[in-house]
């Protein structure tokens, strides 16, 4: 089922100059879809259009057969939550348990609940023993923790990484990796997640690639990775395992075609034990 | 002359119920002119480290020697000024740091505060600007309407108008895209190749180490664990693993095919030699 559609969107901070030209895509019920294009090419634009928060210039979005606009804009946005990228700047209580209360509030939850409530999802990110550490006492990875926990918290169908492992050091990145992994695993929700991370898309269920507000390619990973002169073009990285399997080529070692690191190495024991 | 550090300590707060010990009596001895990279975890001491170099941070015990400066606990701050001119830091998110009206003001800033005349120091900007990859018709723009990735490059740009000898770089690839990064770490090759400086640079990325350091350096927990070429360390992964660092791919494929039944040499960096020894494994497989 398709849980988003955007058709024809058209969208520019001047009129005069674009940022997004004429894209149309759609995202699956429970998907994990990345979306990736070097820095301005229109993914963060694209995402804020999605919420809300900017209003496009043309074009149609339209999330569960219900199309955007200003009537029905508060029924989306409780459908959709939003990770950004800097943890300093989405931090906005002065605990994790008022951080994560202030959604609540003002979806005006009756405070009896609301306890409840915020030592649920401070223990699904893993942040309970941290409710009532203040901001500056918290890591990067942290602070992104409580965010989530605060998007979960208003239960939502969709939610949309902005760079949200980007500022962060590698441990953080594995922890909200790991983290959102296993949030997609234990539920239906819709992920979508605009990243650098290409090891990522590898492994998600959907690609959309952005380049100067366009749309240039649109489908699963292996139909995306596998156009990799035109993602070197676009300035983009291409998975180890595909520079790989070129060099083995070269060496005179045919493999099956695969974009992940799992898939190669299983590819090449076999070979390997076949011989 | 290789920049060394001797027994260096130092103590956050030291002598408050809120000391906390940062480096811990290390040693160690960086090579002029290469490329090294300063690796560990977040807290371990590494910026705490770096920033020694130019003596924003002064030993609490111990001492540094950079350029034929030794400097230890008690030094005078006033006198420290030739060595802050030849030490260039660059900070985390530099672009932060931007001011001025015009990017020719803002790289010329730190020129003219090192006494240099204002038409001196606008031609270097103009100068630096391109060596960082931007074309002369940014100088009258303002720093602000540049992206993120051509703001770090105005900043560093910057530092290098002070022409220092050792530059120091505080995780320079950080939220840049992967073109971005790229760009920014093959100028810190071409200062070091061709301009000869002595680059120090703070990073998490082990791709970033492997395809452009020479030496690196792991600080874990206020001490040095490790210093070594690139070559020795990437040979065994235990201390990255350790670390919770994850390796550069090529690596992490070696290390999971020798785990699956190869037998891959250790000394391997390069995906042509990698894949070459695969495919002779697997042709000749009995």
């Amino acid at each position: 089922m398709k849980k988003i559609q955007v058709s024809h969107l058209s969208f520019g901070y001047h009129k005069e100059n674009p940022v997004i030209h004429d894209a149309s895509f759609s995202i699956e019920e429970g998907s994990y879809t990345t979306i990736i294009g070097h820095n301005g090419s229109g993914k963060s634009t694209i995402a804020k259009l999605m919420i809300g928060l900017l209003e496009s210039d043309s074009g149609v979005i339209t999330v569960d057969g219900l199309e955007l606009s200003e009537a029905n804009i508060h029924d989306i946005r409780d459908r959709i939550g939003i990770v950004f990228q800097n943890p300093d700047n989405q931090f906005i209580g002065a605990s994790v348990a008022d951080d994560i209360a202030f959604g609540l509030e003002n979806h005006r939850v009756p405070s009896e609940q609301m306890q409840g409530i915020i030592e649920e999802f401070a223990d699904r990110v893993n942040m309970r023993k941290f409710l009532n550490s203040e901001p500056t006492k918290l890591s990067g990875g942290q602070k992104q923790r409580v965010a989530i926990a605060g998007v979960l918290a208003m239960k939502p169908q969709i939610i949309i990484f902005d760079e949200a492992t980007s500022m962060l050091d590698p441990q953080g990145k594995a922890e909200i990796n790991a983290l959102i992994q296993d949030i997609h695993a234990q539920s239906n929700l819709t992920i979508i997640s605009i990243t650098h991370d290409i090891e990522e898309v590898a492994h998600s269920d959907h690609v959309i690639v952005l380049d100067g507000g366009h749309i240039v390619l649109d489908g699963s990973p292996d139909e995306v990775l596998f156009h990799e002169q035109e993602l070197i073009d676009l300035r983009l990285d291409i998975p180890y395992a595909l520079k790989l399997q070129h060099a083995l080529k070269r060496q005179g070692l045919e493999t099956k075609p695969c974009t992940t690191m799992e898939g190669v190495v299983d590819e090449l024991c076999r070979l390997r034990l076949k011989n | 002359m290789p920049i060394t550090f001797k027994e260096l300590t130092h103590e956050y707060n030291a002598g408050t119920p809120f000391a906390y010990l940062a480096l811990d009596a290390i040693d160690l001895s960086i090579t002029e002119g290469a490329i090294t990279a300063i690796i560990g975890e977040t807290g371990s001491g590494k910026s705490t480290l770096v920033q020694h170099l130019n003596a924003l941070l002064l030993p609490t015990e111990g001492s540094l020697t950079v350029l034929d400066r030794t400097i230890t606990a008690t030094e005078k701050p006033k006198q420290l000024k030739e060595l802050r001119k030849r030490v260039g830091l660059v900070f985390q998110f530099p672009e932060y740091q931007l001011f001025e009206e015009t990017i020719a003001q803002d790289i010329a800033f730190g020129p003219k505060n090192f006494g240099m005349s204002e038409e001196e120091a606008l031609s270097k900007a103009k100068e630096m600007l391109q060596i960082v990859g931007l074309s002369e018709d940014y100088l009258e723009r303002s720093p602000f309407e540049l992206s993120g990735g051509q703001k770090r490059r105005v900043a560093i740009a910057g530092i290098l108008a002070m022409d220092p000898e050792v530059l120091v770089l505080d995780e320079p690839a950080a939220g840049l895209d992967p073109q971005g990064a790229k760009d920014m770490m093959e100028l810190f090759v071409r200062l070091n190749k061709e301009l000869h400086k002595t680059v120090l640079l703070v990073t998490h990325d082990m791709e970033h180490v492997l395809n452009y350091c020479d030496h690196v350096v792991v600080v874990d927990n206020g001490h040095i664990v490790q210093t070594s070429d690139k070559l020795h360390f990437f040979q065994d992964t235990s201390l990255l693993h350790k670390l919770r660092i994850n390796p550069p791919a090529i690596i992490r494929l070696r290390d999971e095919l020798n785990q699956r039944g190869f037998d891959l040499p250790c000394d391997i960096l390069d995906t042509e030699v990698l894949a070459k020894a695969i495919a002779d494994e697997v042709k000749h497989h009995e």
